[in-house]
């Protein structure tokens, strides 16, 4: 199958596109995320460190509302090409993680008692109802895009909320194991377990904080009554993506 | 360029202005770098240390030019600025799939440049090589933080790039154009990119687990906390040996257009190039990495079976080099400076690929693995061939940029200089390799025998900054005041040649889209 370049592109011909929104992103993110963390980590300097995010997430966020409105009132030179696109994104998280998990079995199997020593039992409970939160937010978000694809650009926004509200509720999950396992004294320095669970645990909830951001960038021009069926489709295929990937974690983590 | 406006330029999503912003920056960071690399060789000009002799410098030298020149310089100016520039026009597009995101790419490469540039204005700037193998990594005093975002940031531009580009060649195609009629250089890029969005994500998990290691107190690649110091290498080349081929099939893709155009013949073997060459090294490409890691201590199974790959993988490179050569096979040849360059590209390759075999074998590779020999090996193979490759597609295309032409005088001189220069440079290290001058050391008191190599080597450096000099002197003096070039200046067959202007405005191609015939390619010089 191939798209063919449409006689509709000739109208971008005369003039240069400009777009302010990238650039605004890229500063956002490098004022908050490697200058941040090296003014907290690497020189211990709380001023600057508020100053350099207090500068650079406003920015951040500035910039992908301004994308986000562009993305729904521009049209593109193929459409429908980010469904493409997402897949083929995927499969570069997916080699995230494989690279995470590689070193978790390689550190597992050559390691004699696992788990190590100082490891506190992990709860058996907590990661079921988690499972069974991201899999119906998969599903909400899934009648969502069928409601929107029936054209019902009203209907769709309850399933949206429901979705956001269960990743939300996934998220608070994972911030109250956190904070129990901290108040045990078990942190990601305490042994390779520790370092483990927290990282790779950490690295997806990483991603369904992500997704619930998109989710919102979906949402909050949605309630102005502008959709895009190709915006909530592509974050929908990486939300299941992120689910996808929690039933890895959740057999090799916590249940093996 | 009456009618320059900064911010349209800033803000611009256009392919072919991105291309020159990554030209832009590309280019910087190799003036930057290779003032890293005249340093690295002013100091190896005596055997205490030369000119200077603080080791902290020399190893901060030694991480800037390395990191600079293959993340900053090599791969962003070929999957960067060619890509860019290149590919839409050559098939036929008015731009890539998401325009937006690909100017996100250039400045995240701008981000990147920056932290390298503010690396080396702190105090403890990060001094790790460019491959920041722990435990030292870990335990230095310097930066680890920004090397680890340097390649995160790169890395990001890098995966959307490759999303970008796969999505525009896959489904932007002119109407009527199939797979086998598209530039080789197009296939080229394909192939970069396949590998730079399957193994970036594994050396991205790599630093970031060094950065955890250094700043969060978890012991990743620490044994004494459970972890393993060898993982680091395997993730590290697991994605840094593909990364050569990165900057390799590019690197060849130029050299095709060049040398096809400028001997006005078919590519010899486009099947065997693009199926056997392309695809082969795509295969194969991830399957060498421990080839890096023979002295480390890798168990006796892998080393012999990478031995094999690592040999094996000669095949799908000497595929696209017999095709190359094919190419001039009974051609009309001009010889203009884009030409010089490729053809010298020829050489560079001929040489670095010769001693990469007996370092491809276990037991040879045991005593020349951390000598100069390596050193010598790597650049003529990569860091020469794919620069002058570079050097070669610039004065190539610049017609097509700019609407006029750099082939002069100095850029010729330019050319020599250059040529001999690094020749010169490069020949040194593979003798006092072969006899034990050690990689990367600072001083070299114990083997004062080598001193009047290194005393060539350094003089052939110098000889490359003069040379260098009258090559970016030939640019920016073509770009301003040289001779208008004709439409198609070189009577290429290629689309970007056939059916844009130079340089090409907004939507690349006026009046109606390009459409191509099914017999048509973009190397028929026999009709």
């Amino acid at each position: 199958m191939s798209v063919q370049v449409s006689l509709t592109q000739t109208s971008h011909a005369h003039h240069w596109e400009t777009s302010v929104a990238p650039f605004a992103v890229v500063a956002g993110i490098f004022l908050a995320l490697p200058l941040g963390f090296s003014a907290y980590f690497v020189y211990q300097n709380t001023l600057l460190t508020i100053a350099l995010l207090g500068i650079g997430v406003p920015l951040l966020v500035f910039g992908v509302a301004r994308w986000t409105t562009e993305g729904l009132t521009h049209a593109p030179l193929v459409p429908g090409l980010s469904l493409i696109a997402m897949p083929v994104f995927i499969v570069s998280e997916a080699f995230i993680f494989l690279a995470l998990f590689a070193t978790y079995w390689l550190t597992r199997l050559t390691t004699e008692a696992w788990p190590p020593a100082g490891s506190p039992d992990m709860p058996v409970g907590l990661p079921l109802i988690m499972t069974v939160l991201l899999v119906s937010s998969s599903v909400t978000i899934h009648f969502a895009e069928e409601k929107l694809e029936h054209g019902d650009t009203k209907g769709f926004i309850k399933p949206l909320v429901q979705t956001l509200v269960l990743g939300g509720l996934f998220l608070g999950c994972t911030v109250y194991e956190y904070s129990h396992l901290f108040a045990h004294h078990f942190t990601p320095g305490t042994n390779s377990f520790g370092m483990i669970f927290f990282t790779v645990t950490g690295f997806h909830a990483s991603h369904v904080f992500l997704g619930l951001a998109a989710f919102v960038a979906v949402l909050l021009p949605a309630l102005k009554g502008r959709t895009s069926t190709t915006f909530l489709k592509c974050v929908s295929i990486y939300w299941h993506f992120v689910d996808v990937i929690w039933f890895f974690v959740v057999s090799q983590i916590y249940f093996w | 360029m009456s009618d320059f406006k900064l911010t349209e330029w800033i803000f611009t999503t256009d392919h072919k202005r991105v291309g020159i912003l990554y030209l832009i920056g590309s280019l910087a960071a190799f003036g930057v770098a290779g003032c890293a690399a005249v340093y690295i060789r002013l100091n190896q000009l005596s055997p205490s240390g030369g000119l200077f002799s603080d080791p902290q410098n020399y190893n901060i030298a030694l991480y800037f030019h390395g990191a600079a020149m293959i993340l900053a310089f090599l791969i962003p100016g070929l999957t960067g600025f060619f890509a860019n520039y290149l590919v839409p026009l050559m098939i036929g597009a008015r731009d890539v799939a998401f325009p937006r995101i690909n100017a996100f790419s250039v400045w995240l490469f701008f981000a990147a440049i920056v932290l390298a540039l503010i690396s080396l204005m702190v105090s403890d700037g990060p001094d790790v090589m460019w491959t920041g193998y722990p435990p030292y990594s870990v335990t230095t005093v310097g930066n680890t933080a920004f090397y680890v975002f340097t390649v995160h940031l790169l890395g990001f531009s890098s995966i959307l790039g490759a999303v970008n580009f796969l999505v525009t060649i896959l489904y932007m195609r002119a109407k009527g154009m199939g797979f086998n009629q598209m530039n080789i250089f197009v296939w080229t890029v394909l192939g970069a990119f396949v590998l730079q969005l399957i193994f970036i994500p594994v050396l991205a998990s790599a630093v970031t687990m060094l950065l955890f290691d250094k700043y969060l107190g978890t012991h990743f690649f620490d044994p004494t906390g459970g972890g393993d110091v060898l993982l680091y290498q395997n993730l590290f080349w697991f994605y840094s040996h593909p990364a050569v081929y990165v900057i390799l099939l590019p690197a060849m893709g130029v050299l095709f257009e060049v040398i096809s155009t400028m001997a006005k013949n078919r590519v010899f073997n486009y099947k065997a190039c693009v199926y056997g060459g392309v695809f082969g090294l795509i295969l194969l490409s991830g399957e060498v990495w421990v080839h890096h890691l023979y002295v480390a201590g890798m168990p006796n199974w892998l080393r012999t079976g990478q031995m094999v790959t690592t040999l094996l993988i000669s095949v799908p490179v000497g595929l696209m080099v017999i095709s190359l050569w094919g190419t001039l096979y009974r051609a009309a040849i001009t010889y203009n400076v884009a030409m010089h360059y490729a053809c010298a590209c020829l050489f560079l390759l001929l040489v670095g690929g010769l001693t990469g075999i007996p370092l491809a074998m276990t037991v040879l590779d045991l005593h020349l693995g951390e000598t100069a020999f390596i050193h010598a090996h790597f650049h003529f193979v990569m860091a020469l061939f794919a620069t002058f490759s570079i050097f070669s597609g610039i004065y190539f295309w610049f017609p097509k940029m700019t609407g006029r032409v750099a082939d002069s005088k100095p850029a010729l001189i330019g050319f020599w200089l250059n040529f001999v220069g690094v020749t010169m440079t490069f020949t040194p290290l593979f003798i006092i390799g072969m006899q034990g001058m050690p990689r990367r050391y600072a001083t070299y008191e114990q083997f004062p025998q080598f001193e009047p190599y290194h005393q060539m080597a350094t003089l052939g450096a110098m000889v490359v900054v003069v040379g260098m000099l009258l090559t970016f002197y030939s640019w920016i003096n073509g770009a301003i005041r040289g001779p208008k070039a004709a439409e198609n200046h070189w009577r290429s067959k290629s689309l970007e040649w056939t059916h844009a202007p130079s340089p090409p405005g907004p939507g690349n191609f006026p009046g109606q889209d390009p459409e191509v015939a099914k017999e048509w390619t973009p190397y028929d010089y026999a009709r």
